[in-house]
């Protein structure tokens, strides 16, 4: 199944690519031509190339960061043509790199038909970005924000794979209010391709059967305000492989049957809320999100069931453009794994009896300050610091397999990227 | 005494010349004041950009918000069906400046960062960027839908000047 989906996405793509090439070059040959419907629907073409480094006085996060790393790079480009006034054709191919994650594998990032009926409605088929919260469509895209890292609760790029883009359908419109503003609307459905091949990745044959959701924003009558909120509901299916070293000791501990045999499969439902409001005018951008995810998880392995977690998740971010060259950003971020437990006095729902409470990785507050240089209109540097506190949303796995709960609790992030883009 | 002391300063036919230079002073006065005023008027009748239409667009005034949502591509058609081509000028010119700052509230910098959040997700195409004014009166009566702006002093053809309202 999962070989299947691969194919028809890679088919997909290919079709796309297949109808876009020709186009680009017809473009060409007619670029000394003076007739106007050659000029009016080119072919846009537009890229980025990102480079970053990373480095952490403590824990690892993201990459092997204690050490500094340079693990860090994003490099895409898209091809948009319209074929009408109202219908339009676009692929974008994406690879990156950022610790375990990407490892340089190219991607189709999307790839859409879209046709626009009027105004207030559109559909597009394909592979399409998710409209979750303000910022997760362009959450790839350095050159269209402030910060180098979005604030990581609501926004984590270690779950980019299955948040970023779902391969189906969405309808989308933006509905006039008269004096009350405009209301934009997204709706879609689908399914969401998760690459299980990452280095860190304990996970195999996953599938979501099902992707859907929507989005809400409403243009307040209150220039550059807009409130909105949006909501998706997903499950992943497949097998999940107990690392060998913990299963003698579940299997002491009675969680784990003495005949157990990896791989367990599972169900993960899971529903993501997010309410957002941002104030963007003149030369201020004021944002906040605040997020919920209800996460369960069933097996046939009673002892890996766990209760349906609801972690809470939420930022304010300014950003302000001193001058056209330069914008200093600020934000707070914070991360509740429990939402019903926000100093980590308790394990989380369902532990086995005798588990330690979360503690320090009850919850993460991250506090950041980025200064962007743009130094021309293509290109851009970005500094910027970070106070952690607390350890949720690391991962175990690039700490050399310790616990959360013993990983230094105050720590600093210090980036510097770089992005070139046209 | 004081009637002879001010006889014995005063010149004979003082009188007219002083009249004379207080006409000349007030007449400098005048001038100046109406050179000073034909200055300001002639500094606020060019405006900071112009709003053009292809002269076949019926429109004679566009709200800013209609222009907002047109350059920002929220709305895409004009009242008659016809497909809105908002075109734009070089990020880095004064017109655009003056125009994102006064028509889209936002500076140049927020809505480039709005165009590369569409750009890059998929979404959608930003206007074209053009080098000058007359690059811009070009397009605009090349496309019957253009809607453009250029400075105050630009030469607009038999481009369309609407006011903004």
């Amino acid at each position: 199944m999962r070989r299947g989906n691969r194919t028809s996405f890679a088919w997909w793509g290919l079709c796309l690519a297949g109808c876009l090439l020709p186009t680009v070059w017809a473009s060409n040959a007619h670029a000394d031509d003076d007739d106007s419907s050659s000029r009016v629907l080119p072919v846009e073409v537009h890229g980025f190339v990102s480079q970053g480094f990373i480095k952490t006085n403590a824990n690892n996060y993201l990459a092997k960061s204690k050490a500094g790393s340079f693990e860090f790079s994003e490099v895409g480009i898209n091809f948009t043509k319209s074929l009408t006034d109202r219908m339009r054709v676009g692929i974008q191919l994406f690879t990156h790199d950022l610790g375990p994650l990407g490892n340089y594998r190219t991607r189709f990032d999307w790839f859409y038909l879209d046709y626009h009926f009027f105004d207030w409605l559109g559909v597009r088929a394909g592979r399409t970005k998710l409209p979750f919260g303000l910022y997760n469509e362009s959450s790839d895209i350095d050159a269209a924000r402030v910060p180098i890292l979005l604030p990581q609760s609501v926004y984590p790029v270690s779950n980019r794979d299955f948040l970023l883009a779902q391969t189906g359908a969405e309808i989308y419109g933006n509905v006039p209010l008269g004096p009350a503003g405009s209301l934009e609307y997204r709706l879609y459905g689908g399914t969401v391709f998760y690459d299980t091949s990452d280095a860190t990745s304990t996970l195999a044959n996953v599938e979501v059967p099902y992707i859907f959701g929507g989005r809400l924003m409403w243009q307040t009558p209150i220039e550059g305000l807009q409130a909105g909120g949006s909501a998706q509901k997903l499950r992943f299916d497949g097998d999940f492989t107990v690392p060998a070293a913990q299963i003698a000791p579940l299997q002491m501990a009675g969680a784990l049957p003495a005949d157990f045999a990896n791989p367990v499969p599972f169900k993960l439902p899971a529903l993501l809320a997010v309410a957002s409001l941002e104030y963007n005018a003149h030369d201020l951008l004021l944002a906040s999100e605040y997020c919920r995810w209800r996460v369960g998880l069933t097996s046939p392995v009673p002892a890996l069931n766990a209760p349906t977690q609801q972690s809470e998740r939420l930022y304010f971010m300014s950003a302000y453009h001193v001058t056209s060259w330069f914008t200093p950003g600020l934000y707070y971020s914070a991360l509740f794994p429990n939402a019903d437990d926000r100093a980590g006095k308790k394990p989380m729902p369902g532990a086995l009896p005798g588990t330690p409470p979360l503690g320090r990785a009850g919850y993460q507050h991250d506090v950041a300050l980025t200064l962007r240089y743009d130094l021309n209109p293509y290109w851009l540097v970005k500094v910027e610091g970070h106070y952690m506190h607390g350890t949720a949303g690391l991962t175990s796995t690039l700490n050399g397999d310790q616990s959360l709960s013993s990983l230094t609790k105050d720590w600093g992030v210090f980036l510097v990227k770089t992005t070139a883009y046209f | 005494m004081r009637a002879n002391r001010r006889a014995s300063f005063a010149p004979s036919g003082a009188k007219p010349v002083a009249r004379r230079c207080v006409a000349l002073c007030l007449l400098l006065v005048a001038t100046a004041s109406v050179v000073i005023d034909r200055g300001t008027a002639s500094a606020e009748s060019v405006p900071d950009f112009r709003v053009i239409v292809h002269p076949d667009n019926p429109s004679t005034n566009l709200s800013r918000d209609t222009l907002t949502d047109s350059f920002l591509k929220r709305t895409t058609r004009w009242a008659d069906g016809e497909t809105i081509r908002p075109v734009d000028q070089r990020p880095d010119s004064v017109v655009r400046r003056r125009f994102s700052d006064s028509v889209l509230r936002r500076s140049v910098a927020a809505v480039k960062s709005y165009w590369q959040q569409r750009i890059f997700s998929g979404r959608e195409l930003p206007p074209p960027e053009l080098e000058s004014d007359e690059a811009v009166v070009s397009y605009v009566m090349k496309h019957p839908g253009a809607v453009g702006y250029v400075s105050g002093s630009a030469k607009l053809e038999r481009a369309k000047p609407v006011q903004v309202q």
